[in-house]
């Protein structure tokens, strides 16, 4: 996309706040989302940087989780669900005619929002992305990838010596980040993750938020969370969505103690929503 | 959907105590302010030391306004306008108890005049009488200011303020001729000017309330800027409201 | 009832009726126990009502089954005179099979017992079975070096004379049937007093076909019919339900026809099994020529009858797959194939084989649809493959309880008893197997 076509669709835009950025990962544009005949989201341009972790917050059934979804064409295993507009993962458009959707979601990962491992060991569900993608040669390799994957997620010491025992047997925290080290261990440039704390407890929701902080480092990471509060913790932008409309980006300190637009600050607030 | 009501209407209830009581404070200090004044004025000693004892109400008020802030803090998580009311009413609790404090000392010096059979001393009455009203308006006004959100108002307060420093300032050099004049009103020139630097904090602390109702209403933190600065800020600093987005464009809320 | 430091709130409510909110809800709670303690009650006779019902059944057949487990028999002692037999030690099987024992038996009693006249003889005689000559045969089959040879055995009786031993010996003669004559009663007697006539374990009822004579006919043919007939059901209907219910559930486009297919599925399912019968016969008799009475052809019938069951089960199996493993899956690129072989199914499928199993064991207890098919024919012989003519055991039993002999009576008892193992044996293998494979983590 060149210059002055971004710049007409920033122009174009009715978003308040800052929804563009410089070191551009995925950027979306005028995306607009359908369930059968229901507009779940309207006329969205956003842009997520590199590195950056971008929290999208708003009142239930606002459109985010929707939006997060289109992200990875996750919507596309919903049969009625039909997206307009431009979704560019790092200048390509991943609704382009002949985008597989197998590669871009080993691209752009997921992690949801009740922890779901398979019902196989914790090996074997951290190995299932490499296997299926064919990342690894030999045994060797894939042990390597899955002892990497687990020490990113901060689950290794926890599990090193029950590799081998079910996924599902371990506590919900605990499932949670190996979601994400099942996520991790495709090395993925994006991870999306759709309220990942929302059936956890504090502390297994503390230790997640830091290690979304340290995952920063390498991935970009889109996050929609119910919880404002974990959105200050762990974003560096934050997205309110509001019935559909993208109403507001904004770096978060700004969007918690100073938000531009009304309908933020009434849900920030918790005036509704 | 009404957006001036939080779902909570515990949260409502809380965050309109804190503002009230702070606006309650304010009416007393104001009023310790200008009894102040008067009393060593008027050399009021009866006066001066009823506001003596009422320093402990303001102090107690302090700390019951502060500790319900905490309260809000911890139980509510406050965010963006409500952050900033009970930020900004701490903050502003803290000034209004020093102001409490500057007035006590106006009243303490009441009476120290009073025992030391000084004759009533009218060196610098004009410039105590000018710099009292003036920063008792200016403590009202930036309370009023702070009760409807007025930002014209609190830069208003802030104008004054630099008016009270001048007037500060012109005494100090007044006080100065009659200290050199007269080497025997020396002590009691100092009295005067302890009495006229307390004037000017009080009007100091009404600066920095108003300067907080500019960061309740835009967000901007003005502390330690020029007026300048701080007008720009206000002017900038526009809240957009829902009109800016054309409301038809949103689809009917739930 | 008005307490004196009840407080506003309870005096208004006083006023009102006189009691206290406290004084209604404890009055409440006895009718609302009263009303719990007789819904018990219900619950209670209906289950006890069904379970008496079960238990009377079972005794019933039980009582009158076990019996054909028994068979009354004769021990003999004949000598197998090879000039009477035409036969050597060197006969061929063939040769045997032409010799003349009823002939032999019939020599050998008049022999001991005497009679006095033909009609005598012919009472004598009908206390035999009619199988007695074909036992001695089939000894003679497996070792031929008999010949001439005495032997001992257990000379199988007549189905009356074996119903007399086993339930009417106790009573009174006055009440005994009319089916045996004093003379007859009297020999037995005589046998009974030598320490002869004795009951043993029925092994030809396990191992022989139909026959008209019940102390001969056995279910042999009509379980390896029903084995032949489940196995050629099972091939079909299993990858065929499981192949129809993944691609309806995961691969097949939500539109018109697909849901017209789902529907159809369903209504399949509450078809009368006599029109899976008739609709059998027509096409794949009348247009497919497949031969009648064949378990190849009740399996085919039978097929079209369970695939519903198995299609409705494994779809029910396949959505209660959580979508969050599909989700999982999906979300790390897994294909829609992957994430079907390698998620949904291994997960689904202890749903799909209790289903599979269900739909078994209600085409074993089918009858119907095979009456329509021919596979009602009197059938002796013991199917060796799915294209051999043969019956199944459901239909056995209703031929055998359409039979007059008394005998038949219990054989029925009898067959309905290994049915009911069959079905036990079936459902405790699903159960087994379900076990097995849910991975319980």
């Amino acid at each position: 996309m060149n210059d002055t076509n971004s710049m007409k669709l920033i122009e174009n835009h009715k978003t308040t706040g800052e929804p563009f950025s410089k070191d551009v990962k995925i950027s979306a544009r005028n995306v607009d989302v359908f369930y059968g005949e229901k507009q779940a989201i309207y006329d969205a341009s956003l842009d997520i940087g590199k590195n950056e972790v971008i929290a999208l917050i708003g009142p239930s059934g606002c459109g985010k989780s929707t939006f997060l979804r289109t992200l990875n064409r996750m919507n596309d295993t919903i049969d009625i669900c039909r997206v307009k507009g431009d979704i560019l993962l790092d200048n390509e458009n991943i609704y382009g005619a002949h985008v597989d959707t197998v590669p871009l979601r080993a691209r752009v990962g997921m992690v949801f929002q009740k922890p779901n491992p398979f019902p196989k060991s914790i090996y074997d569900n951290v190995a299932y992305g490499p296997r299926i993608h064919g990342l690894a040669q030999s045994r060797v390799e894939l042990d390597e990838i899955v002892e990497k994957s687990l020490k990113r997620a901060g689950l290794w010491n926890e599990v090193k010596d029950r590799l081998h025992a079910p996924g599902t047997g371990l506590s919900g925290g605990q499932q949670q980040r190996l979601c994400i080290a099942r996520t991790i261990a495709v090395d993925p440039e994006v991870i999306l993750m759709d309220e990942p704390c929302s059936a956890l407890d504090p502390i297994a929701t503390a230790k997640i938020e830091e290690l979304i902080d340290e995952l920063r480092e390498k991935y970009t990471i889109a996050i929609v969370t119910h919880s404002m509060q974990q959105a200050a913790r762990v974003s560096q932008r934050t997205a309110y969505f509001h019935l559909g409309q993208l109403v507001e980006v904004n770096p978060t300190e700004k969007v918690f103690t100073k938000p531009e637009h009304k309908l933020t600050e009434a849900y920030i607030t918790g005036r509704f929503g | 959907m009404n957006f001036n009501q939080h779902i909570s209407q515990q949260f409502n209830a809380d965050l309109e105590a804190i503002r009230t009581q702070m606006l309650a404070m304010g009416g007393l200090v104001q009023r310790q302010v200008s009894d102040a004044i008067a009393a060593i004025l008027n050399g009021d000693t009866t006066s001066a030391n009823k506001i003596i004892k009422r320093e402990d109400d303001v102090d107690e008020m302090e700390v019951n306004i502060d500790k319900e802030c905490t309260h809000i803090l911890v139980k509510r998580q406050p965010a963006a306008s409500d952050l900033r009311m009970v930020i900004a009413v701490s903050r502003v609790v803290r000034d209004l108890e020093r102001m409490g404090d500057e007035a006590a000392k106006v009243a303490i010096h009441t009476l120290e005049f009073a025992n030391s059979n000084q004759a009533h001393s009218k060196i610098c009455h004009q410039a105590i009488r000018h710099m009292g009203t003036a920063v008792v308006k200016m403590t009202s006004d930036a309370l009023d200011a702070f009760a409807r959100h007025d930002i014209e108002g609190a830069i208003e307060v802030v104008r004054s303020d630099k008016m009270v420093d001048e007037q500060y300032a012109s005494a100090i050099r007044e006080l100065s001729t009659y200290m050199m004049e007269d080497p025997r009103s020396i002590s009691q020139a100092i009295n005067i000017l302890w009495i006229l630097r307390a004037i000017e904090r009080i009007g100091d602390h009404a600066r920095n309330i108003s300067e907080q109702v500019i960061y309740l209403v835009s967000g901007a933190d003005v502390r330690h800027s020029s007026l300048t600065e701080i007008e720009e800020h206000s002017t900038t600093e526009e809240h957009l409201t829902t009109e800016k987005l054309p409301s038809s464009d949103l689809p009917a809320a739930e | 009832m008005t307490k004196p430091t009840a407080n506003t709130m309870t005096n208004n409510f006083e006023k009102n009726s006189g009691l206290t909110t406290r004084d209604k809800v404890e009055k409440s709670l006895a009718r609302r126990r009263a009303k719990e303690t007789r819904f018990r009650l219900y619950g209670m006779a209906s289950v006890l009502f069904g379970v008496l019902c079960l238990i009377a059944l079972f005794t019933d057949i039980a009582s009158k089954g076990t019996a054909a487990f028994k068979q009354t028999s004769l021990t003999t002692s004949i000598t197998l005179d090879g000039d009477y037999l035409n036969l050597t030690k060197d006969s061929t099987v063939d040769e045997i099979r032409f010799a003349n024992f009823d002939g032999l038996i019939k020599r050998h009693f008049a022999k001991e017992m005497k009679p006095k006249s033909r009609s005598d003889k012919r009472e004598l005689f009908k206390l035999l079975s009619s199988g007695a000559g074909w036992q001695i045969q089939e000894m003679l089959i497996a070792d031929p070096t008999l010949v001439n040879s005495s032997i001992t055995f257990e000379l199988l009786m007549d189905d009356d004379v074996d119903q007399w031993f086993k339930h009417d010996r106790q009573l009174s003669t006055a009440e005994t049937n009319d089916r045996l004559s004093d003379k007859q009663l009297n020999w037995l007697s005589q046998w009974i007093e030598q320490d002869r006539l004795d009951t043993h374990f029925n092994t030809l009822f396990f191992t022989n076909g139909d026959s008209r004579e019940p102390e001969l006919a056995g279910i042999h043919g009509a379980i390896k019919g029903t084995l032949l007939t489940l196995m050629v059901t099972l091939i079909l209907s299993f990858p065929i339900g499981i192949a129809a219910a993944i691609y309806l559930e995961e691969f097949a486009p939500r539109n018109k026809l697909t849901e017209i297919v789902e529907i159809n599925i369903n209504n399949l399912a509450a078809v009368p099994s006599i029109i899976f019968g008739l609709l059998g016969m027509a096409i794949f008799i009348n247009i497919f020529g497949v031969s009648r009475s064949t378990p190849l052809l009740g399996g085919l019938v039978l097929t079209l009858m369970t695939l519903p069951t198995i299609i409705i089960s494994a779809r029910a199996a396949i959505k209660s797959v959580p979508p969050s493993i599909r989700e999982a899956a999906y979300g790390l690129g897994a294909s829609k194939n992957q994430v079907v072989f390698h998620h949904v199914l291994p997960l689904a499928m202890p749903g799909m084989l209790t289903g599979t199993i269900i739909g078994m064991a209600q085409a074993l207890g089918e009858t119907a649809p095979l009456l329509m098919i021919g596979m009602v024919a009197f059938v002796v012989d013991v199917p060796g493959f799915i294209n051999d003519p043969s019956t199944v055991l459901p239909v056995q039993i209703f031929l055998w309880s359409d039979s007059p002999e008394r005998a038949f009576l219990e054989r029925t008892s009898g067959a309905i008893l290994v049915l009911l193992s069959f079905l036990i044996v079936m459902n405790t293998t699903a159960v087994i197997l379900r076990r097995r494979l849910e991975r319980r983590w």
